[in-house]
Formats: C-alpha cells, sequence, structure tokens
C-alpha cells in the first residue's frame, strides 16, 4: 500500500475542513476496503484516536475492514425487492459462491454483499455487479450473471460490437479534417492531435471507434496524466468548457462530420466521454 | 442552438440583469428550433433496463445515416413510469414508445423524422389494447398532477443551460431582485407544505426559527438526501434528474433564512445522483450562482456534498449532523433542536430533496395558489415510489388526499397477475401496513398516522396474497435490529428480541405468549427511545398484529402460512399449498430421472383419484410454484400428473392396509359417493373400517360424472378409477337415497357406529328473474346431468349461458358439441380477468368458437307461448373494487339490449339440494349448506361428520378429496375414543431423491411446456378428450425445470443421518401413525 496516496487523501480533506467519513471512503475507493495501516495513518495525521477512527469504520455499513475480491456483488434487500423474492437471489449467490453475506470467495474473485436498496425499487429484485444493474434477477440467471462479470462487465470487444461505431471528426476552431487515414486504429482511421504535457510535445492518436480507448502516442503516457491537446492544423488549443461527468477535468472538443460534437476527457485512464446530437 | 454553443463558456452572470440577458439570448436561440426530438429517460431504472445500450444505438443510427440536422436527441433523468422501460418520448406530440429494443431504433428515428408514429411501439391498454398517442392520456399520467417530476423529461441534466430554458432559477430572480427575507418565509409558511421527509413538520416554521437565529457564527442549510428507507427512490430521481432544482430551492432558502452554508448529504449508494449533482454544483459556481456576491446582490451560499456512508439512523436529523461533521451517526437528546444548534453546534435547518424541489414552485406560482393543492393540513403533492405486488410500478405524484385505491388501482393498474393485492406498506420501516379494506383511505400526514402507519419518505410497497404479513414484519425488525445505533436500551434490546420473536414465529416456532410479549415490547421501544428510529421501530410489527392477527396465529398455530413464504414451515411451495399434501415436487423429481413408477406411488400414495385430478384439478400447487413466483413460468405440473397416470398402472401401487381387530364392531356409513365420499371410504377402508356407501344416483362418481363433462374426463378412466377403490370393505349401494330410502336415526340404529355426509351441492341457484321457470330454460345442473349421464341433448338454436364459473364454461362447451346448436355465448357480468373459471378452459372454449360477452347482466327472460325467445341484457361498468380486491359491476342505465336465444342455462352457483336434512336434527346455515367444526368436521349430532360441497358449496375436487380424507381421520378418532381436535401431523419434504444434473442452457430462458390438445374441428363433433398426454421428451424438461424447494429440507436431512451413519448411531426413523398424515 501506498502511504503517500493515503496522505494526500488526509491532506486534501483536512484543508477542506472535511470530517472522517470522506477520508474514509476516499481510502476505501482506491483499495476497495480501510487497510489498518491507514487508519492508523489518518488517525496520526488527524490528531483523532484510533478507537475514534475504528468506531466510525464500524458504525457504517460502506465501510470494510476486509479487502475485497475482483468483482463486487451487491444484491439489494430492501422492501420492494423483499417482496419479490430478493432474497432468494441473495441465497442462490450464496449456494453458487459458498460464501456468506460480507465475505470474499477463496479465489478472491468475488465479493458478495447485501444492501439495503440501491433505489431501483420499481425493477426489483435487483443485483448489482461491479457497478451493472440487473434488474428482475431470476435465480435461474444468477450462474450467467457471474459468468458474465467473470469475463468482464466492462470489457468491450471492437469486433462484433454493436455499441461501437466509426466517427469522422474535425477541428471545432479551424474546422480541419482530424482524421489520419495513413494510421490505423482498431482498423479504422485515427484521429490525429497534437499533445503537451509537463515538458514534452508530440503527436497522438485516437481510435475513432466510439467506445474504443485504444491510442497510439510517442510518449508513455503516465497514469492519471492530464494532457493538453491542440489541432495539429490551427494549433489552437482543444479545451471546451463541458467539463469530463467522471473526474472533473475540462473535456477535449471535437466536432463530428454531419453535426454533433464529441467530447473526450484529457486524463490518461479516465474514460469520460460524451456525444451531443443537438 | 448551435452546435458550439454548448461547449462555449457561459459568462459569469454579475447581476440579475445579466441573468435576464442570457434567458433572452437563449431562448432567441431555441426559437428557430423546429427539429424533431426523441427524450430518451436515462434514469437509475432505465439504465437498468438497457437505456445506455438504446442511447448509443440511436446515436449509431444518426451519424451512420447522417440525420444530425433532420433530428436531435435529449437524454434526461427519470421519467417515472419504470416499469416501462426504456422508453421514448418525442417532441412535439409526446407520444410514448415503451419497452424499446435496438431492433425498433431505425423504425423510430425515420418514423420521427417523417412527423409519422410507430404505432406497434405506442403504449396499450394491457387489457382492451386501447391504444395511447399521447403520454399524458396513459391512465398511468392520466391521474398524477407531475409539478416536480414532469421537469425531469425536458431537462438534460448535465446541462445548465437546459434548466435555463425551462425558467429554471426564474424563482431565485424573483427574490433577489424583489423579495424580503420575511416575505419568502411568509409564502412557504402561506403554502402550509410540510417536510417531505416523513415527519411532516412545517417548512415555513423551520425556516422562521432559524432566521431568528443570530446571525454572527454562520447557519447552516442541509439537504437530506440520505434516501435509506427501503422501497422509495423519489429524492434519488430528483437528484439525478433535476439537481439544479435543488440548488435552486437551497438558495432561496439561504436568502430566507440568512444562511451562508449549504450541505447535500447523500447516500453513497447513489452514483448517478452524485455526479449529477457534483456536475451540476460546479456550473452554478462557474456561473456565478454559488459562492460569494451572488449576481453582484453581495448575498453569499455555497454547497457541498457530503456521501453518508450507509447508516439508516442518520437520516434522524441529530445523527445526520454528526455524520456531516464525520462521526458516528447516534442521536443525541433533543432540545437543543438543530435550529438552534446544528452542524458545528451552528444554527441549522435541515429538509429532504422533495420539500427544497417545491421550494422554486412555491416561490413562482406564490404560497396562496400552492395551498390550493392537496388537502387543508396536507398540501401540495407528494411523490410516492409505487413498487412491489404492482402492474405499474414507477414514481407517481400525486395531490395529496388522493386515496390509496385510486393510486392502487387507477394510476398503478392493481395488481399484475391473478393475485390479489392484500395491502400497502408505506413509510418504509418506520412506517406500517394497510390492508386492501382500508384503501378508501385519502393520502395525507393525519389519516396515514390514524391508520398506524405514517407518510414517511414516501415508499408505497404494495403486497399480495403471496406476501407473508408475518414475514414482512420479520424483514422490517431485522433491518431495524442491524441500523438501530445502539445507544438507547430498550431499541437495541428490544428489536432484537422481537426479531428473535418474529423469527419464530415464521419457523413455527411461536407460541401464542410470545405474541402478547411482542406487542408489550412493540409498546416499550416505542414509549421510551430517544429518537424516531426507535419510537417507529414498534410500527411494522404493531400495524401487522392490528390488520393481520390472523397469520400470525396461523403460523403458530397450524404452522402455516397461507402466503407460502416463510419457508421453514412451508417446506416445498406445492405440497403446502396441496389441499391433500401431495409431494408434487417428489414425483417430478422421479419423472426428471425417468422413474416413473416411483414417481406413480409417491402420487397415488396422497391422491386416490390421481388420474381424475390429472385432468381436472384447480391445480393451486401451480399459483404457489416457486418457479412461478420466481420466473413467472410455473412448472407443468397437473399436465405432469397426467403424463405419469396415462404411463403406469394403477396396480403399481399397493395401498399399506391396517386390519383392526374390532373391525366388524365398527361399520361406518357414508352417504354419496362423490370425490368426498369416496375418499374417506377408501381411507377408513384402508384403516380396516367395514364401510358402506350409499348412492343416491344409479352410479358412483357425485359431479365427477354428473357435472364434468365426458371430453375433459373420459368416463371410462373415471369408472376405473373408482373400481380401484371399492375393495372388499366397501360395499356400494346405488339407488339410495338420504331422506328418501335412509335417514340417519336408522342408520345410527343398524350398526353404524359414525356417519360421514357427502351429499355434494346438486341444486342449481336461480337468477330470482321472471321467467326461469319458461321452457328452453335450463339450470346448468340439469342440463349437466342428462347430457352426461342420460345422454339427452337439450339444446339447439342460438344458445346462452350466464356465468362465469367452471360451470358456466362446461354447459357452453357440452352445448357446442349438440348437433342442433348453432351458437353458443355466455355472458358474464364483469370483465374476463375476474371470470372464476379455469384460464385455460375459457381459452378452450373461445379456441372451439364459443362467444364471450362480458360487462353485461340479465334484466328480463322474454317469452312467446311460454316459450323463450330471448333475454334483455343490460351493460355494465367495473365501479368500486370490494374488499375481494375485485370491482363490482355498475349497470349503465340507458344500455339495455336484446338477445334472441332459443335456450339459455343459468350457471351461477349451486347449492346442496338436503331440505330434508334439518329434519334429521342437523343444523343447516342460510346459504343451505351443513354447519360442522371447521377443525373436525362433525356436525352439531356426535358420530355425523360432514364435508365436501355439501358444506363449503360448490369447491374444486381437491378440496373434496382433503375433505374425505380428513374426515376419515376424524371418524378414526372418534371411533378410537382420542380428542378429535387435536392438530394434524404436518409433512415436510423428508425424502431425498438425487437432483439430475441440468444442462447449462446459457442466456434462454426455461419456458413452460404447452399441453398438447386435439384440433378444434374435431371436438365440435365428438366428445373425445380434449386435452391430451406429454411425451416422455416433454414431460422430462418440464419436471427438470423444478427448482426443487425439498433440497433446503431432504438434502440436510440426508445429510445428517448419514452423519450420524458415520458415527455409529443410526437415528431410529420415527414415522407418523398410519391414517395421522393429512398434509
Amino acid at each position: 500500500m501506498n502511504d503517500d496516496a493515503v496522505l494526500k487523501i488526509v491532506e486534501k480533506h483536512n484543508s477542506e475542513g472535511d470530517g472522517i467519513i470522506s477520508i474514509l471512503e476516499d481510502i476505501q475507493s482506491k483499495y476497495s476496503y480501510l487497510p489498518e495501516n491507514a487508519l492508523k495513518t489518518v488517525a496520526e495525521k488527524t490528531g483523532k484516536s484510533l478507537v475514534d477512527i475504528y468506531g466510525v469504520a464500524t458504525f457504517y455499513r460502506y465501510f470494510s475492514l476486509k479487502p475485497k475480491g475482483k468483482h463486487l456483488i451487491n444484491c439489494c434487500l430492501g422492501t420492494a425487492c423483499h417482496v419479490r423474492g430478493g432474497q432468494t437471489i441473495a441465497d442462490e449467490f450464496q449456494k453458487q459462491l459458498k460464501i456468506s453475506p460480507g465475505d470474499t470467495t477463496s479465489d478472491r474473485e468475488f465479493t458478495f454483499e447485501t444492501v439495503n436498496c440501491l433505489g431501483a425499487c420499481a425493477l426489483g429484485p435487483v443485483t448489482v455487479v461491479d457497478g451493472h444493474y440487473f434488474s428482475k434477477v431470476k435465480t435461474t440467471k444468477v450462474k450467467q450473471i457471474l459468468d458474465e462479470a467473470r469475463k468482464g462487465l466492462d470489457a468491450i470487444k471492437v469486433e462484433g460490437d454493436k455499441r461501437i461505431f466509426p466517427v469522422e471528426v474535425s477541428c471545432t476552431k479551424c474546422n480541419h479534417t482530424l482524421m489520419d487515414r495513413e494510421v490505423l486504429i482498431d482498423e479504422f482511421p485515427s484521429i490525429r492531435l497534437t499533445i503537451s504535457f509537463k515538458d514534452k510535445h508530440g503527436s497522438l492518436r485516437l481510435s475513432s471507434m466510439y467506445g474504443s480507448y485504444n491510442i497510439v502516442c510517442e510518449h508513455q503516457l503516465p497514469d492519471e496524466a492530464t494532457v493538453n491537446f491542440f489541432c495539429p492544423h490551427c494549433h489552437a488549443e482543444l479545451k471546451s468548457h463541458t467539463i469530463c461527468p467522471e473526474c472533473g477535468e475540462h473535456m477535449i472538443p471535437l466536432m463530428l462530420k454531419g453535426g454533433g460534437i464529441v467530447q473526450v476527457c484529457p486524463k490518461r485512464g479516465c474514460k469520460g466521454h460524451l456525444l451531443d446530437l443537438f | 442552438m448551435s452546435d458550439i454553443s454548448s461547449i462555449e463558456e457561459l459568462k459569469k452572470l454579475n447581476s440579475i440583469d445579466d441573468l435576464k440577458k442570457l434567458y433572452w439570448s437563449l431562448f432567441e436561440k431555441i426559437k428557430n428550433d423546429d427539429k424533431p426530438q426523441l427524450v430518451i429517460c436515462s434514469g437509475t431504472a432505465c439504465h437498468a433496463s438497457g437505456t445506455q445500450e438504446i442511447i448509443r444505438g440511436m446515436k449509431k443510427y444518426i451519424i451512420e445515416k447522417s440525420l444530425q440536422n433532420k433530428m436531435a436527441l435529449k437524454i434526461t433523468g427519470c421519467h417515472g413510469f419504470c416499469e416501462m422501460g426504456p422508453f421514448i418520448l418525442t417532441k412535439p406530440g409526446d407520444a410514448f414508445y415503451h419497452k424499446v429494443t435496438l431492433d425498433a431504433i431505425p423504425k423510430i428515428i425515420e418514423a420521427t423524422i417523417e412527423g409519422k408514429l410507430v404505432e406497434e411501439l405506442l403504449y396499450r391498454d394491457p387489457k382492451t389494447g386501447e391504444i395511447y398517442y399521447k403520454q399524458h392520456d396513459i391512465p398511468f399520467f392520466k391521474k398524477q398532477q407531475r409539478t416536480i417530476l414532469a421537469k425531469n423529461q425536458n431537462i438534460d441534466p448535465i446541462r445548465i443551460v437546459d434548466y435555463f430554458t425551462n425558467f429554471g432559477y426564474k424563482s431565485l430572480e424573483k427574490v433577489l431582485s424583489s423579495m424580503e427575507p420575511k416575505q419568502i418565509i411568509e409564502q412557504v409558511k402561506t403554502s402550509g407544505i410540510r417536510g417531505r421527509g416523513g415527519a411532516g413538520f412545517p417548512t415555513g416554521i423551520k425556516w422562521e426559527y432559524l432566521s431568528k437565529q443570530p446571525n454572527d457564527k454562520g447557519k447552516y442549510l442541509i439537504c437530506n438526501a440520505d434516501e435509506g428507507d427501503p422501497g422509495a427512490y423519489m429524492d434519488r430521481s430528483v437528484l439525478e434528474g433535476n439537481p439544479h432544482s435543488i440548488i435552486e430551492g437551497m438558495l432561496i432558502g439561504a436568502f430566507a433564512t440568512g444562511a451562508t452554508h449549504g450541505v447535500v448529504y447523500v447516500r453513497n449508494e447513489y452514483p448517478l445522483a452524485i455526479k449529477h449533482l457534483t456536475i451540476a454544483l460546479r456550473q452554478a459556481k462557474d456561473i456565478g450562482l454559488l459562492g460569494e456576491n451572488i449576481l453582484g446582490t453581495k448575498f453569499n451560499f455555497d454547497i457541498k456534498i457530503v456521501r453518508g456512508a450507509g447508516a439508516f439512523v442518520c437520516g434522524e436529523e441529530t445523527a445526520l449532523i454528526k455524520s456531516v461533521e464525520g462521526k458516528m451517526g447516534e442521536p443525541r437528546q433533543r432540545p437543543p433542536y438543530p435550529v438552534e444548534k446544528g452542524v458545528y453546534g451552528k444554527p441549522t435547518a435541515i429538509n429532504n430533496v422533495e420539500t427544497w424541489a417545491n421550494i422554486p414552485i412555491i416561490i413562482e406560482i406564490g404560497g396562496a395558489e400552492y395551498a390550493k393543492i392537496g388537502t387543508k393540513n396536507s398540501t401540495g403533492t407528494k411523490i410516492f415510489s409505487l413498487v412491489g405486488k404492482i402492474k405499474n410500478t414507477g414514481l407517481v405524484e400525486i395531490p395529496m388526499g388522493t386515496t390509496i385505491k385510486e393510486l392502487v388501482y387507477d394510476i398503478g393498474g392493481g395488481a399484475p397477475e391473478d393475485f390479489k393485492i392484500k395491502a400497502v406498506q408505506s413509510g418504509g420501516p418506520s412506517g406500517g401496513c394497510i390492508p386492501v379494506s382500508l384503501f378508501d383511505l385519502p393520502i395525507d400526514f393525519e389519516k396515514l398516522s390514524e391508520a398506524g402507519s405514517i407518510m414517511g419518505s414516501g415508499g408505497m410497497i404494495v403486497m399480495d396474497e403471496r406476501t407473508c404479513m408475518v414475514d414482512v414484519a420479520r424483514y422490517f425488525m431485522n433491518f431495524l435490529k442491524s441500523e438501530s445505533c445502539g445507544k438507547c436500551f430498550t431499541c437495541r434490546k428490544g428489536t432484537q428480541r422481537m426479531f428473535e420473536i418474529l423469527d419464530d414465529i415464521t419457523k413455527g416456532k411461536g407460541t401464542l405468549e410470545q405474541l402478547d410479549l411482542l406487542e408489550e415490547l412493540a409498546l416499550v421501544v416505542k414509549d421510551t427511545t430517544m429518537c424516531g428510529l426507535g419510537q417507529t421501530a414498534a410500527n411494522p410489527v404493531l400495524s401487522t398484529l392490528r390488520y393481520f392477527r390472523d397469520e400470525y396465529i396461523d403460523h403458530i398455530k397450524n404452522k402455516h402460512c397461507t402466503a407460502g413464504v416463510c419457508k421453514d414451515i412451508v417446506g416445498a411451495p406445492c405440497q403446502a399449498t396441496c389441499p391433500i399434501g401431495t409431494e408434487a415436487w417428489r414425483y417430478i423429481a422421479h419423472i426428471a430421472r425417468g422413474e416413473y413408477e416411483e414417481a406413480y406411488i409417491a402420487l397415488r400414495e396422497a391422491n386416490p383419484f390421481p388420474s381424475v385430478c390429472a385432468r381436472v384439478c384447480s391445480h393451486p400447487c401451480e399459483k404457489m410454484c416457486r418457479a412461478g413466483v420466481l420466473t413467472g413460468e410455473p412448472v407443468a405440473i397437473r399436465a405432469l400428473k397426467r403424463f405419469i397416470t396415462d404411463m403406469i398402472e394403477p396396480s403399481v401401487y399397493k395401498p399399506v392396509r391396517k386390519v383392526k381387530d374390532n373391525a366388524g364392531d365398527n361399520k361406518v356409513a357414508v352417504i354419496g359417493a362423490g370425490p368426498a365420499g369416496l375418499t374417506a371410504a377408501h381411507k377408513l377402508s384402508l384403516m380396516g373400517y367395514k364401510v358402506t356407501v350409499f348412492e343416491k344416483d344409479s352410479e358412483a362418481g357425485g359431479m365427477l360424472i354428473s357435472g364434468i363433462p365426458e371430453y375433459r374426463l373420459p368416463r371410462k378412466i373415471l369408472k376405473e378409477e373408482i373400481k380401484e377403490l371399492i375393495d372388499e370393505n366397501i360395499t356400494l349401494k346405488c339407488n339410495t337415497a338420504l331422506g328418501r330410502d335412509i335417514t340417519i336415526d336408522n342408520l345410527l340404529n343398524n350398526g353404524f357406529k359414525a356417519i360421514f355426509l357427502g351429499m355434494g351441492a346438486h341444486k342449481s341457484k336461480l337468477l330470482n328473474i321472471e321467467g326461469e321457470d319458461l321452457e328452453g330454460v335450463f339450470p346448468a345442473i340439469e342440463f349437466l346431468k342428462s347430457f352426461n349421464i342420460e345422454g339427452k341433448k337439450l339444446a339447439h338454436g342460438k344458445v346462452g349461458v350466464i356465468g362465469g364459473g367452471d360451470s358456466a364454461i362446461d354447459a357452453a362447451r357440452v352445448a357446442l358439441r349438440q348437433k342442433d346448436v348453432e351458437s353458443v355465448t355466455i355472458f358474464y357480468r364483469r370483465t374476463r380477468n375476474e371470470m372464476p373459471a379455469l384460464q385455460h378452459e375459457i381459452d378452450a372454449a373461445l379456441d372451439e368458437g364459443i362467444e364471450l360477452q362480458t360487462l353485461v347482466s340479465p334484466v328480463k327472460i322474454n317469452s312467446e307461448n311460454g316459450k323463450l325467445t330471448g333475454v334483455e341484457f343490460i351493460k355494465n361498468m367495473l365501479g368500486d373494487v370490494d374488499a375481494s380486491g375485485r370491482r363490482n359491476p355498475q349497470p349503465v342505465k340507458g344500455t339495455e339490449f336484446f338477445a334472441g336465444l332459443d335456450n339459455l342455462i343459468v350457471t351461477i352457483g349451486d347449492t346442496p339440494d338436503v331440505g330434508y336434512i334439518s329434519y334429521m336434527g342437523i343444523e343447516v346455515n342460510k346459504w343451505g349448506t351443513l354447519i360442522v367444526n371447521q377443525e373436525t368436521l362433525e356436525t352439531n349430532r356426535a358420530g355425523v361428520f360432514a364435508g365436501g360441497d355439501v358444506v363449503t358449496g360448490p369447491n374444486t375436487v381437491i378440496e373434496a378429496i382433503a375433505a374425505g380424507k380428513k374426515a376419515a381421520i376424524m371418524i378414526n378418532r372418534f371411533l378410537n375414543g382420542e380428542e378429535l381436535s387435536k392438530p394434524l401431523e404436518k409433512k415436510m419434504p423428508a425424502i431425498y431423491i438425487e437432483p439430475m444434473v441440468t444442462v447449462d442452457t446459457g442466456e434462454e430462458e426455461l419456458k413452460r411446456i404447452k399441453l398438447p390438445t386435439i384440433s378444434v374441428d374435431k371436438r365440435r363433433s365428438s366428445l373425445e378428450e380434449v386435452e391430451q398426454t406429454l411425451s416422455e421428451e416433454s414431460a422430462v424438461y418440464e419436471a427438470s425445470r423444478c427448482m426443487r424447494c425439498d433440497l433446503d429440507f431432504t438434502y440436510a436431512e440426508k445429510i445428517k443421518r448419514e452423519q450420524a451413519e458415520f458415527m455409529g448411531d443410526i437415528m431410529q426413523n420415527k414415522s407418523v401413525p398410519e391414517g395421522e398424515v393429512l398434509v
């Protein structure tokens, strides 16, 4: 575990005058649980006793002191889900995974939890797996859900996935096309842009497949680095007023052929994107 | 609007004038935009239904076909009709496409561009098939008043521009430019709005207190979005769909009260709400609507988000404050109230999301106008999440004072399937259950609390007959015991103890004394705890005890859960629901393994009439089948029974006989050789008694032979089954009628020690209108009997049948098979949904060409020269819902019409034909059925028992068989001098049958098998059996769909037994004495 990361989180919230809960929430979302060392660091840096920290960490349902598996299953046991057989669904998950709520399988693949209400009551029983909602779950579907989760629910295969399609874009300032037919990514012409970050400059090509996150870049881009983008033709910076719904950075706007705007997040690793057809 | 403008920065607004100018410029831009627009709901529920894929698919299609200039897309928050998601709304036109699939996208887009509609995707009334062309005409929307929710469908929540173009922040502009803080508070007070979080404290008064607090240290406003009440999600939908309305509400509140700090406390379980709110806050800050010197008015206010970490108690205001401060969320004693000492000791007002969303509306229309909505003491609209066992689930916004009935039936559309609604639960874990008999209750704060519930945040969970109320109470107590913060002893321990008692009851271990203790505990917890959680924790228990005490007692005394929910006492629902406790799971498990003889034995052990029931049973087991409850496709149990009885010779089963020494001394008389009488005789014979069965008709069979036609139950099969039952202990005397040839007294004087009365119900009820004695008018029984027994074809020409039960269908289908009949029409007073006949029988009748006229009642029978010429009917409309949950038919004046008929068959119910019985000293009630002790089946005369239709009125075959079995047990007890009222032993799944390993079918849904039938044209001319048997392959497939509910019991038993054997301690097999097992 990286102690620096914990320190950073504590400092950020201390400066904003937030309480312990916010600090622990950020630690938990980083590590998926609250490691003991992190709690000690928090106690030290906030000047609170470890008992207080432990009190908060165990009072709220969201926090976990145990590491979690690769995939998180959250089975809703809210009233609406309960009257539609939510408990039977929870039982079936437990049966198939051979663990109790709150536990993780021995291969660290799955953590199974139950939750009081997910607020999707109209479609109960509901289960959320890695952020994906499954509605009107039936016991016969449980195995299928686990299989899909193992394969990865976010995984997008560029080939054969109907959700993916190519777009053609141009610069929002000079309207010059940004398509590069020389370099193909995902077997389609790529989108060429100029970038700068820290003291480096160069070019970067994005996949023109909407839904693919593949890029080609002459520089190694570190995770979470925010990069400035420019039009290779008019050299204007491409920065929109729109902020990334995922991380809050200002997005890169690209004009769609035929009308509309695609915007992608400049932060490495962030999957935020918008496609507007007005 | 041009493309580029959306990514350009909106200039910071430095004055109220700037804001006004912005409106002008935005309206100018959209004025000329008349492209058709498709609005797609992208709330969390629709996400779960796949709306993301639809959105992508649409974008892809538009880009591929370069249609960007011809139409627009708008992605919005929740519209409320979550059941129908993903759905799309057209602008202009308001057409509502529901359950949209990827395939439908091209059609929808092309039609929209051409200004046309895709009719097949429009919403239709599920009953009448009527198409609704506009969203607001759909019954779900029509009765709502969606002042808050309707805004969601105009706004893309991550675009502040959309909020502006929908007059967003206009109320803020109004207060900043023209109102004093005092005036605002006055308006809010006049509006009468009360807190939407549940307790209903008047918002205006709260604000007034806060405004009077000294302003030197700063004040806080909190938006409580910790929607912890399971089953409620309206706050989520408002935050997700229209976050700026909350910001605007809080800004107005801050200006009115002098608050400088705002906090939105939102649950971590709501990621999309947090995301949209975060974006909205940043946008509002960037444009200058939050922060310092807002619009140059020197007004300062900022809002930050605090994420709750999942603790129900944090909905309580003092606990919430602790949590905002980052501490454990334990409530504290009040006073001081938060309005004096709140967050970090500073004055604080806490309001719920929905309350905040109402504030801009109050300012916009004025307090007085707002107060006109709703009732006197509960003004405005309220959003409810209508969920659970209801057809139209979703978010519903109605004026206060709307009745529960309107909410559940008119907007919600009633129960989803053939099940009756039993209650609604409002207010979450702090609320209570309101039974269907109180559905006339107008929804407001006071009325709900008088009924033992609370308004709460607006969860309305509908429960039907498959919901167990004890289980519901146990569920809430389980929730509360884990959510109790533990500070007050009585809450901490009280909820724990209440849970244990409820748990005991659902497991069949409860006692009646515990019930009193439960009630006492509930009252103590209510009276002695500090915060709202504890004080209301008793509500789920007290309200269910108040309205559903019967269910508690049934669990305790009879170890019985009618809803089939409480696993430990239900065992396998099919077995528990069967009136004779047939182990359906057991023969189904054998069928899946190809062990057909074993299957037959399992079936026959419980049921002396397996072949009859395989054809005509009303199969209550299928209604409760867990595969049906969970997947909507119950196992076709009756069809499997048919498969087995067709395949296996009855001689495979060798009944266990227990011969009594004194059998000769104890002769028993059974009156009536119907299913009840023959079952009683058979069971008594197995116990060793000598039984004489007296039958009035010339043949045994009762209603099975006289009432049920041959095409449903072939005579050969019926006769063989009866023959098997009549053994050497049983003497059958036909053509011998009670009241004509024999009397009770002379039977008792002639050596019979006990008598079972099972004469059935063989007299048809009358309509009590003029002309029923005319030629050509037949009571159903007379008509069916003369055909089934004597082969007489009484009907000709145009035949009308009045009624909607099984005998109406039987009479109609029999008439159709008579050669002089031209047409057959069934007239029923309600709609098809309410017809009590078996659904597949109605389908078969319609297939055969029988007409069905619903919503009509006969007024007068017309005649000429003493002969029927036709019937005058009046049309009905469905009126109010009665206590049974069905709508009552009400005649509509002036809709009388005449139907010319040659024959009329009246099938509105039967009664026992036993005018003589009271002269024999047996008590009869006003409906003409015999009075018995329900537990023992004994009549008022000792040693004389009765059961079947003669007691219940016309009922199912399986109920008659159950009565016969029970009567045999009681007569045995009576003759042995045992106590009659001793509870019957209850049989739970016990025999372990290794399940077959099922093949992984992947994404394929496992559909229920369809029964083969003979062709329709064959049916009219013959009495050949309509339903055919399943193929072996189909039967094995269907059997393998069984969820094997028994394994929870049998597998555990098996493991226990094996362990015991391993330890060298072979357990004694304790079996129940023969003849004691009923269910």
